[in-house]
């Protein structure tokens, strides 16, 4: 168990292992974001009756990104540090299976796949949290309202995040990863049906 | 069988593990006392480096079981100082 940790704290400390896993934390969590709030605006538009229903078209949505955000990045990760392995490998005259260096690139592989599929389960459960206490403390619009709110402020979470390691001003980075989620509202308000 | 008590040796490894972690997991091992790495030649995927151990008794099979499992390969070895003091290597008339 020591070990484990020890091995993930070793991965953590890598900076080219948190930049990737930021990457696609943020990148698919923006993603899950916004297709939350598309589903929340359109489900509401359309007359969905009641907020339960909403949360399971929403856990659907979040079932479907985080596998695909999962996957994805298992078999992009795979792929990149199978020809980075055999790069080494060439330059070493060298097999490294079961070095440390194969069971880095493995660990990270894992690593990244778990922060990728963390960021759309954030962005798409987030925004539904106002949908459990409809009809008891909030009606649909309020509750759609809420989320939509909700929606910008988890995007406006990941831009301040990004800011501020970039060493931008977080608050322009926040407002314009934000406005993304308000601009997906205003559009869903205006299609057809 | 006499102890060895100073070896050098040439190691190509790749740039992941760097060198301050690479040395500081062989200095871990039992039998070393002390190892110091130089860098020789810093290539594209790989790193050439020149290992020095000192010890009371150097357990040379560790040494290269541990550098295999941190992804490098032994070279060659370059020096070896056995016995129970290490001998200075002496400049001879042919060495001029």
């Amino acid at each position: 168990m020591a070990s484990i940790r020890q091995f993930l704290r070793r991965l953590l400390g890598k900076e080219d292992v948190r930049a990737i896993s930021r990457r696609y934390f943020i990148s698919n969590g923006f993603d899950g974001t916004l297709t939350s709030i598309g589903i929340i605006v359109g489900a509401v538009l359309s007359g969905v009756p009641d907020g339960y229903t909403v949360i399971k078209i929403g856990l659907g949505a979040a079932v479907g990104l985080g596998t695909s955000a999962v996957w994805s990045v298992w078999e992009i990760e795979r792929a990149e540090t199978r020809a980075e392995i055999r790069r080494t490998e060439r330059a070493m005259l060298k097999d490294l299976d079961d070095t440390r260096v194969q069971r880095d690139q493995s660990g990270a592989r894992f690593v990244h796949a778990i922060m990728s599929g963390l960021g759309p389960l954030i962005g798409v459960l987030i925004p539904l949290t106002p949908f459990v206490v409809e009809g008891t403390v909030v009606t649909m619009a309020e509750a759609a309202l809420i989320a939509v709110g909700l929606g910008i402020g988890v995007l406006g979470a990941f831009g301040a995040y990004m800011g501020s390691i970039s060493g931008q001003r977080w608050y322009v980075a926040a407002a314009r990863m934000g406005l993304a989620g308000l601009v997906v509202a205003i559009l869903n308000l205006f299609l057809p049906g | 069988m006499a102890a060895v008590r100073r070896l050098v040796i040439d190691v190509l490894k790749p740039h992941d593990p760097p060198l301050l972690t690479f040395t500081n997991q062989l200095a871990d091992i039992e039998s070393v006392e002390g190892v110091t790495s130089s860098l020789i030649e810093l290539d594209q995927e790989v790193q050439n480096v020149k290992l020095t151990f000192e010890s009371e008794d150097l357990d040379f099979e560790a040494i290269e079981e541990t550098i295999d499992n941190l992804g490098g390969s032994v070279h060659s070895v370059d020096q070896v100082a056995c016995g129970d003091s290490i001998v200075r290597d002496r400049r001879t008339l042919q060495d001029a």
